[in-house]
């Protein structure tokens, strides 16, 4: 016990030298080398596997095939394109996603009532797989990309909603009778105690609605659309196109990626107050 | 029976009458408090001690309004109060400071609630911050302090709403012996300082002799208020004057106090030190 105080006191008077050693441990270079060493092998193996086992262009292609056939569909502008189109509706899809989302699941999570009249409808359709109805969405709002971004925020809102609505409802009860006793209007709590309180919540709700976002886009423009990654793995697999096929999938893998790693940057910037998870 | 608003007003700060909790449940219902009375004067350091199960932490919430009692009132300058407000000061037994605050903006939590300026708020908060002692720990999280430190942070927090009245609910309960007596010199510095009115609830004998100026001694199941024992030592009181005859005195005879309204055969059980 007294050994953990002295621990404390330590922490407490070196904060800055912990938060910059926390950067400086994320960028060790055991695990940089560590997912460089992952990378190389894997997309060496690709590259072998399709040079000398799965020799039948039909079925598999090298990766260096799949790397000139990007470089190609950019020079021609059609890469742009097609990632440009995408990105509109996964950002415009999750954007609209984020604020109806929070902002639903917020008067979900404070109060009982709204929740017990909704809580089945969005419990079933967040396990129901709502690109099933990208059809009739499209049906509906044209194959342009207003229903994909319909697709794309019906298949990510849910998970928003119900995480977001969890943080509120597992705020401390002790941080309401504090904000309550200092006087606090239900208003000033919701926005000063339990907004702040579920942020961890929502960014993880988010994180989950980022990966079905990518899939509810691309099985949006498999259905019918005149421009979009999942429209360029269609039209590729129509013509046998093999590496224009993996070029988009690469895309979308990278896509998936990146978008992971800006979410848990903010992650680490917005919840900067909550104790650094104990690493290895 | 309610008072004249004028002569409550005049010489207590607050004033307890006849407060009485019940909480009903399936399997009956449970008398938690019984008819409290007590005046705190303006300017008085006012404890509160009596075993687990005495209702310290009910009466405590009834007063800063977070419970409704089922009898009696309260008046605090002489107004009958509604509700929590900023005219009180709580500092929380546990642990309550924000965690997604830093210290400097868990102390202007109360003041930016009545809409005070930012500029004015961290203005005085740093003044509360420097009275207790952590200058230069504004920007850090609660996380990334000790738990002395944590607790100076939500006396800093309650003094920022310049309150009529402090309400403290064992503030010190979780903190190490040494920490806790730092804090408790600290708090009379401080209370000294300001001149504030103090409600301080403990279950220790001898920290509310060191502090008090008049301790209330309740029973317990259900709380009553058995007596108030006047503290006659002088101030400023440093650490040594809990070596002095006069404090064991005192420290002996809310003891016996509170071991008769347990009777024989509980004694062992009662919380306090034996001095």
């Amino acid at each position: 016990m007294a050994q953990q105080a002295t621990m404390e006191e330590a922490h407490a008077q070196h904060p800055a030298a912990t938060a910059g050693s926390r950067a400086v441990r994320a960028l060790t270079r055991p695990r940089v080398l560590r997912s460089l060493i992952s990378l190389v092998i894997v997309l060496g193996g690709w590259e072998l596997v399709g040079q000398f086992v799965l020799t039948n262009k039909l079925f598999f292609v090298p990766l260096s095939d799949v790397l000139r056939a990007l470089v190609e569909l950019w020079e021609k502008g059609e890469l742009q394109r097609h990632i440009g189109a995408s990105f509109k509706a996964i950002g415009y899809g999750m954007a609209l996603a984020i604020v109806i989302g929070v902002a639903f699941g917020i008067v979900m999570g404070a109060s009982r009532t709204v929740a017990d009249y909704t809580e089945v409808y969005l419990n079933a359709l967040y396990s129901t797989p709502l690109v099933a109805i990208a059809p009739l969405l499209i049906l509906w709002l044209g194959i342009g990309i207003a229903s994909k971004i319909a697709v794309v925020f019906l298949i990510s809102v849910f998970p928003i909603v119900i995480s977001t609505a969890s943080g509120v409802r597992n705020v401390e009860h002790h941080y309401l009778d504090v904000a309550r006793a200092f006087g606090a209007t239900r208003n000033q709590i919701v926005a000063k105690v339990m907004i702040p309180a579920a942020l961890p919540f929502v960014l993880t709700g988010v994180r989950l609605a980022i990966g079905r976002a990518i899939v509810g886009v691309v099985v949006g423009e498999l259905f019918g659309a005149n421009a979009g990654l999942g429209y360029l793995i269609y039209t590729s697999g129509q013509t046998f196109d093999v590496p224009s096929l993996f070029a988009g999938v690469l895309c979308l893998a990278f896509a998936g990626v990146s978008l992971t790693w800006m979410l848990q940057k903010l992650e680490a910037r917005l919840v900067r107050w909550k104790p650094a998870p104990l690493e290895d | 029976m309610a008072l004249p608003v004028a002569q409550a007003g005049r010489d207590a700060k607050l004033r307890v009458s006849g407060i009485g909790k019940t909480f009903h449940r399936r399997d009956g219902s449970l008398l938690v408090l019984d008819d409290i009375s007590f005046d705190v004067h303006a300017g008085e350091f006012f404890a509160i001690v009596g075993p687990s199960g005495c209702g310290k932490t009910t009466f405590l919430r009834i007063v800063q309004g977070l419970d409704q009692p089922t009898a009696g009132q309260v008046l605090l300058s002489g107004r009958p109060l509604s509700g929590p407000g900023p005219d009180r000061g709580f500092v929380f037994q546990h642990d309550s400071l924000f965690p997604w605050r830093t210290v400097l903006k868990n102390v202007t939590f109360g003041p930016e609630l009545r809409g005070t300026s930012r500029a004015r708020a961290e203005d005085s908060a740093r003044g509360i911050i420097s009275l207790v002692g952590l200058s230069g720990f504004e920007g850090h999280y609660p996380h990334e302090l000790s738990g002395g430190m944590r607790q100076r942070v939500n006396l800093a927090r309650a003094f920022a709403v310049d309150p009529d009245i402090l309400l403290m609910d064992e503030p010190f309960a979780s903190l190490d012996a040494l920490t806790r007596e730092s804090l408790q010199q600290e708090l009379l510095r401080v209370v000294a300082e300001t001149g504030k009115t103090v409600l301080f609830i403990t279950h220790q004998i001898d920290e509310a002799v060191l502090l008090a100026d008049r301790i209330a001694v309740f029973s317990a199941r259900p709380g009553r208020l058995m007596r108030t024992v006047a503290v006659d030592l002088p101030r400023p009181r440093a650490l040594a004057v809990k070596r002095s005859a006069r404090f064991q005195e005192i420290v002996e005879q809310v003891w016996s106090l509170i071991a008769e309204s347990h009777g024989p055969e509980e004694q062992k059980e009662t919380p306090g030190r034996m001095p």
